[in-house]
Formats: structure tokens, sequence, C-alpha cells
């Protein structure tokens, strides 16, 4: 039996850069074929060449025994393969039925009325558990029902394989077993699905066979998921890549929750006062553009202690940083920080009192990319100051300097853009400008997103150091391994509502249900 | 009210046309500041051909041809050259400012107007009050309707407003956003041709240096203020047009009481407010819209 899609010595570069170099692979049909991998080991680009979106420097890719042509999205969708991107394709202002309809290929159909569009896909919808009406807009679905269309848009046609990048990393717990029950059901009924995950524990799960990249190469597999201990895939996904630093105990919980093998519990921590660095009370904000707003928060982070919030995404986490940061107004409630009422008080004031933020996008809110380093670094000094005080480069770029070599910013000169620095380095950067000494609450948002293995042991032990001094961290993001392993307190965030609170051992089972808005 | 029917569809048509091609950008996702360079070398090049070959179909023709080709260039530019679409549609309508007076002047010295031997075919004075509009004004709603439901009754509608607004999810289901783009804007550039001809041939037959005053980007306007949508830019436009109607109904009246700068003045002050109005109904959408291009 041939292979349902196999490449050979398949290579992609961008430039100089080889995101993938002769990786050989063969996919029998109708398993469920998982490639894992940390950030940055080609898996992305793995999944895209397969559909198509990416032409091969080098090699070959075949579907069902028959070569594609590189790049060539159309030929391999005729083929049956079927992409659904990580963060979703689907325009955010089309309906539903829209959606469904603007990928289809075929003559039939091509014109159609809004009732009758709607009408066409309805049946589909529901077959396939997609749990909303077809004249819905995908920007007012919420993140897990955008995934369940994209995944009915993949299988309107006649998919024969189905490509999932990284489809666990926008859900709760529920829902993504929710979904390899689904993606079970399809391979029983006769499709090839290939997904692209990074948790062993979810690998395990749902896999039958598991491919390993590893900086743009095969490392191993196909392996029949049988035979494979979480451990040996492990050591294959790290390989000599740097460990965490740091004491033992806390290291081995570290590399668990880094390739997700066995979920933390999380440790208790004494906090090293008893102050409360901040506090929201009572703050409810208006929906922004996005829709989200924050319902009656109240919530004290302690001095010295690392406060979790989990939650999908979506569900406030935004507005909580724009109300501590002073960027939204509150319809009710207050903010206090280091003790002083800050309500009516503007970022530049709530900086001034030690607030800090690394922010979630840190290409567009954390750097400005086409300026030199020592400028992103001398943001901070420089926006303390009144608008006519003086400055002094030279001694700005010393800073600079000084405090990139602390934090292991690998950087050729601090003249160069914040663009030509790689993820991890580009996010020192940013640590080290907001986590300074006169810094007393520090909100990081998805700090470790996109970011290695040994980039985010580095911004955990970070954290963990400045715990330590007596500061207070807010850490907001979307994976339970992380939160539960560093966080000394999580707060679950549910439509713009806390939905519990939550101390060490942590519970999925709980935590999870909170996420979805089960109590 | 029948002359304020007739007047407003008069002023508003060549308007609606060039608004048109604007959508159709728009939901390729291209900001097309050309409109105004399209209009005015559809209005000249009708009137130039027109007066040279007496013929009004091949003035037609010919300005939708030139407008067609200079889509063309702009598309070469922005896709090829990779020029930013904002900074290229302005030069487009450099270009067409300057290529046609400079055209002009070069052909008949330097009177600058041409006096077209007749204009498009109107419906003839058996129609009272309504024999002046001529084929393009009665054809505009077929037109219109043909943009929304090309826009969004069909597949190919889906796709053009995917490949503006997400143009890697229209590359993910195999559509190429670079030709949706191509398409978009040679049918732009028949209708802003279009809607240059009505402006030069639909009346007073006559093109002079300049006279498109800004209509182009009046039909730019009209587009952000219809939300991209064909519907809601046609009634933007004919908005724009009906002030431009009561600012002249007011000279007439208050005479040399009616500051005439004041009133030239006002189409353009109700289009800077269509545009702060439909900003502050969508709350940024028209920036996010720009930032979004192949994001």
């Amino acid at each position: 039996m041939s292979a349902a899609l196999a490449c050979d010595g398949l290579t992609i570069r961008f430039g100089a850069f080889t995101a993938l170099s002769a990786v050989s692979l063969s996919f029998a049909p109708r398993q469920i074929h998982a490639v894992c991998g940390q950030n940055g080991a080609g898996k992305t680009t793995f999944a895209r060449a397969c559909a198509g979106l990416l032409a091969p420097s080098a090699g070959t890719i075949q579907i069902g025994g028959n070569p594609l042509r590189g790049g060539h999205v159309k030929d391999a969708r005729a083929a049956g393969v079927e992409l659904v991107h990580q963060s979703f394709a689907l325009p955010p202002s089309f309906t539903i039925a829209e959606a469904m309809e603007f990928g289809l290929t075929g003559k039939r159909g091509a014109v159609f009325t809004r009732r009758g569009l709607q009408a066409r896909w309805r049946g589909h919808l529901e077959a396939l558990g997609v749990d909303a009406k077809p004249s819905t807009r995908i920007r007012d679905l919420p993140v897990e029902t955008q995934q369940a269309v994209e995944i009915a848009r993949a299988l309107a046609g006649d998919a024969r394989v189905l490509i999932l990048d990284e489809p666990t990393a926008v859900l709760a717990p529920a829902a993504a077993e929710a979904l390899f029950e689904r993606l079970k059901r399809l391979r029983d009924s006769g499709v090839t699905v290939l997904i692209i995950l990074h948790k062993i524990r979810e690998v395990l799960a749902v896999a039958d066979t598991v491919s390993v990249l590893r900086g743009g190469k095969l490392v191993a597999g196909p392996d029949d998921a049988a035979s494979l201990t979480a451990a040996r895939i492990a050591t294959a996904i790290i390989g000599h890549s740097p460990a965490p630093a740091g004491d033992s105990a806390e290291t081995a919980e570290d590399i668990g929750a880094l390739v997700g093998t066995d979920l933390p519990h999380g440790h208790r921590h004494t906090l090293t006062g008893p102050r409360s660095v901040a506090a929201l009370t009572g703050v409810t904000t208006r929906p922004g553009a996005d829709g989200q707003s924050l319902q009656n928060i109240t919530l004290t982070v302690g001095a010295g202690e690392i406060l979790g919030i989990a939650g999908v995404e979506g569900n406030g986490q935004r507005p909580l940083v724009e109300a501590l940061a002073g960027l939204v107004p509150l319809t009710e409630g207050s903010v206090t920080l280091d003790g002083a009422t800050v309500t009516d008080l503007p970022l530049a004031e709530r900086r001034k009192r030690g607030l800090r933020i690394i922010p979630f996008e840190r290409n567009t809110e954390g750097l400005s990319l086409s300026s030199p380093l020592w400028e992103n670094f001398a943001a901070r000094s420089l926006l303390a100051k009144s608008a006519l005080s003086l400055i002094d480069p030279a001694a700005l770029r010393r800073a600079a300097h000084k405090a990139f070599q602390s934090w292991d910013v690998r950087f050729t000169s601090v003249d160069n853009p914040a663009r030509s620095l790689s993820g991890g380095n580009a996010q020192k950067v940013i640590l080290s400008r907001e986590m300074d000494a006169e810094a007393k609450l520090i909100i990081l948002a998805q700090p470790t997103r996109g970011l290695d293995l040994g980039a985010t042991a580095f911004v955990w032990q970070a954290m963990r150091e400045t715990r330590d001094r007596g500061l207070g961290l807010i850490l907001i993001s979307s994976d339970l391994d992380e939160l539960f392993d560093i966080s000394d307190r999580l707060i679950v965030l549910q439509g713009g509502r806390i939905a519990g609170q939550f101390a060490p051992p942590y519970d999925l089972g709980r935590v999870g249900s909170a996420m979805v808005g089960e109590h | 009210m029948m002359d304020l029917i007739v007047a407003v569809l008069r002023t508003g048509t060549p308007m609606i046309y060039v608004a048109m091609a604007g959508v159709l950008a728009q939901r390729a996702g291209v900001w097309n500041l050309g409109l105004e360079g399209l209009m005015i070398t559809g209005a000249c090049a009708s009137a130039v051909i027109a007066e040279q070959t007496g013929s009004v179909a091949l003035g037609l023709l010919g300005a939708v041809g030139f407008c067609v080709l200079l889509s063309a260039l702009l598309w070469l530019v922005i896709e090829k050259l990779k020029a930013n679409p904002i900074i290229a549609g302005l030069g487009l309508t450099g270009l067409g400012l300057g290529g046609t007076d400079f055209g002009i002047q070069a052909v008949y010295g330097s009177e600058g107007a041409v006096t077209a031997p007749a204009g498009i075919p109107t419906l003839g004075p058996a129609f009272g009050p309504f024999g002046v509009l001529d084929a393009l004004v009665l054809a505009m709603p077929v037109m219109v309707f043909g943009v929304w439901f090309a826009c969004r009754r069909t597949r190919f509608g889906l796709r053009l407003t995917a490949s503006g607004e997400h143009p890697f999810a229209a590359r993910s289901v195999g559509a190429d956003p670079a030709r949706m783009r191509l398409i978009a804007l040679l049918l732009g550039g028949v209708l802003a041709g279009l809607g240059g001809a009505e402006l030069s041939l639909g009346g007073l037959d006559i093109f002079s240096v300049g006279m498109t005053a800004g209509r182009g980007f009046m039909a730019f306007s009209a587009v952000i203020f219809g939300a991209g949508h064909p519907v809601g830019a046609t009634f933007a436009a004919l908005f724009f047009a009906l002030v431009e109607f009561l600012g002249i109904k007011a000279q007439l009246v208050f005479g040399e009481h009616a500051p005439r700068d004041f009133v030239l003045m006002l189409p353009y002050i109700a289009t800077v407010l269509g545009i702060w109005i439909s900003a502050r109904l969508r709350g940024g959408a028209l920036l996010s819209a720009i930032e979004m291009r192949d994001g």
C-alpha cells in the first residue's frame, strides 16, 4: 500500500536560513501521525510544505504515490491535502457559511443566495458538531468554534490527508480531548491525520505514530507510538539543547513542563512579605474592539509572588493588562499599585511607581524593530524624563551594553536594529529593560510564546529570581504546563470574570472546567 | 423635486462608477488613491478621442483602455516592484492630473479645454426632465447591482474579499491574492474609465484641465463612508452629489448673499464629515484594514 503522504530529502530554505533539512518521511494511510519538536524545530514549515504553501528548495513530496508540484496549494488540495493553521486562516468578517464556501473548488454553486448558502452548509456543520449558526461572523466566535469551523472547512471537500498545526495551543484541556476524539473518528472513516504537537502527553493520547524534528532535521520516526515512552520522546525533542539552569528539583519539573510529559502540580512558595504590590477591586471595563472586557475583577498580587492567570485566549487577558496599565478607562472599580491608588493615573505615572510590562506581542508592542537596540533599551529611562530633558546617547549605549551582557543577550552591536535578534534574544532585551531595580510589579503576557526550550527556561528562571527579590509578578499564559510549573497561585479568567482561584497542588480537571465556564 | 433627482443622478453617477472601482480594489486589499488620476484620464481620453474621431463610442472605449492600462501599471508597481500602495496610488493621481494637462496643452495649445462634437446618447426630450439622463446614468443601477452581486453572492467575491482581508487565508485555499488584486484593479479600470467619460461627455461635452476637482478623492471617501459595500458607497456618493446640488441651489436663490467660496467648499466639507462619522462609527476599523494587508 502506498503512503498517504511521503517526502524525500525535503529541504526548505528562507534566504540563508535552513528551516528544514533533508527530511525523509513516509506516513501510512488511515492513521494519526504526530510530528513533534520544540519551537523552531521546523514543524510548521513542514506542515506548510506538505500543504503546498511553501515550495521545497530541494527534495520531493508525494501524496498517495503521486508527486506534488511544490508551492501549489491548488494541486495539494486537489490531491486531498488540507491544512488547519495554528492561528486560523479565516477572514474575520466572513460568516461561517461564507468561510466554508470561499475555499471550495469546482464550478457547481459558485453563485448563491445568502439563504441558499446557509442551507448548503448547515448539515455539514451539524454533522461535524459545529455548534453555531451559519450566519454568525467568524470574529464573533470563540476560538474553539473557530477551530471547529476551520476543520469543517478543511473537510468540506474530499480531504484524504488532514494536517493540523498545533491545534491544542488554543484549547482548554476538555476541548483538546474532544478534538482528539473527533480526529480518531475521522481516522476510522478513512482520513489520514498529521498532527503537529509539542506536548508529549498529548502525543501519547492521540497518535498512532510519532516523528520528532529538531533543528529542521528528522531525529526520530515515524515510530509506533505504542513502543515509545514519554522519556524517550522527551530526549529526542530536547537533544543537546541548553538545559534549564538552576537548582535541580525545579529543573526536573521545568523539563517536564517544557516538553509536556507530566503536568506539574506546582509548589507552595512562602511569600517574602505580607504586603500586596498591586490590587484590582471590583474592576469592570467596557468591551474593547475585540469584544473583551473585565467584569467585576478583584485580585491582589503579593510581594514575592507569581500570580498565574489561566484561561482560553480572548477571555479578558488583554483588558486585564490594559486595566493595570491604565490603557482603558474603568467603568467601575479601582486599581492600587504599591499601596497607592492609581485608578486615574496614566501609564507613565504608573511606570514611575514600579509597573513594568512584558507585552503580548514582543515585535509590535515590546520593541521597535527598526530602532537600534540601545534606543529600545533606553525607552524606559527616557520616557520617565520630561520631553525637554537632555539625553546622553553615549551613556545610554553603555548602559544598554552592560544590561544586555548581564542578561546574556546575544548581539553584535547595540546600534543594530531590534529586528536583527532572534525571538529569545529579543525577549531578553525586553526583560532587561522591564525587570530593573525600581520595578515593583511586572506583568508578563505570554512571555515564552514562540521561544525555544532554552530561552523559555531562561525566562522562567528570571521570573523566579525576580520573585525572590520581593517583586510581584503576574504571568498570563495559555500554556497550563507553564502556569502550573511556576505560579504560586492561579486565577482562571472566563468571559472577563474570575472563574476560579487555585493554589498548588493544581488539579487539571478543576482548572480546565473553570476555563470553559463549568463550576 | 424632479430637478433635484436628475441633478443628483447626473452629478453622482461619475463618482459612483469611480467609487465602484474603489470598492473592488478595497475588497482586494488595495486602498486605491489613484482613482482621481484614473477619473481625469477617462474624462480626458474620452473627450479627446471623440473630438479627433467624431465617435463617442470610440471615446468611451479609449477612456476604458487608458484606465485599464494605468490600473495594470499600478498593479505592477504595487505587486512586482513592491511599492507602498498608498504612495503608488497618489503617484498615479499625479500622473493622471499632470499627464492630461500636459497632453491637452501639447495638442490643443494653451486653451486647456476640448469640446467634443457630441455627448453620450440621452433619453431625449420625450422624457421631460429625465430626458437629459444619458446611457451611463441609466446603466448605473445595473452596474452597482452587478458589483454587489459579484462581491457578495459569488465565490469569486468571497475570494476577492479574503484576498484583501486575510491574504494568507486566501493563499491557504489556493487563491492567489496578487492575481485577485490584478483582476480587481483591471475591472476597476473599466469602471473608472466610464466614470471619467461620464464626467466629460455626460452633459457639457467638454473636457477642461483639472475638471475632476477632487471627485476621484470623493469617490474614494465614498468607499470608506460606505464601508467597502457597493450599495453603501453608492449612497455615499449620491449624498456628496446632493450636497453639491444644494450648494448650487443656494447660490441661485441667495445670489450675492451666499459666499461663493463657501458654497464651493460644501461637498468637500461633507466628505470630511462623512469620513469622520464613519471613523467614529467603526472605531478605527479603517486603520486596521490598512495595516491588515499581508499581515
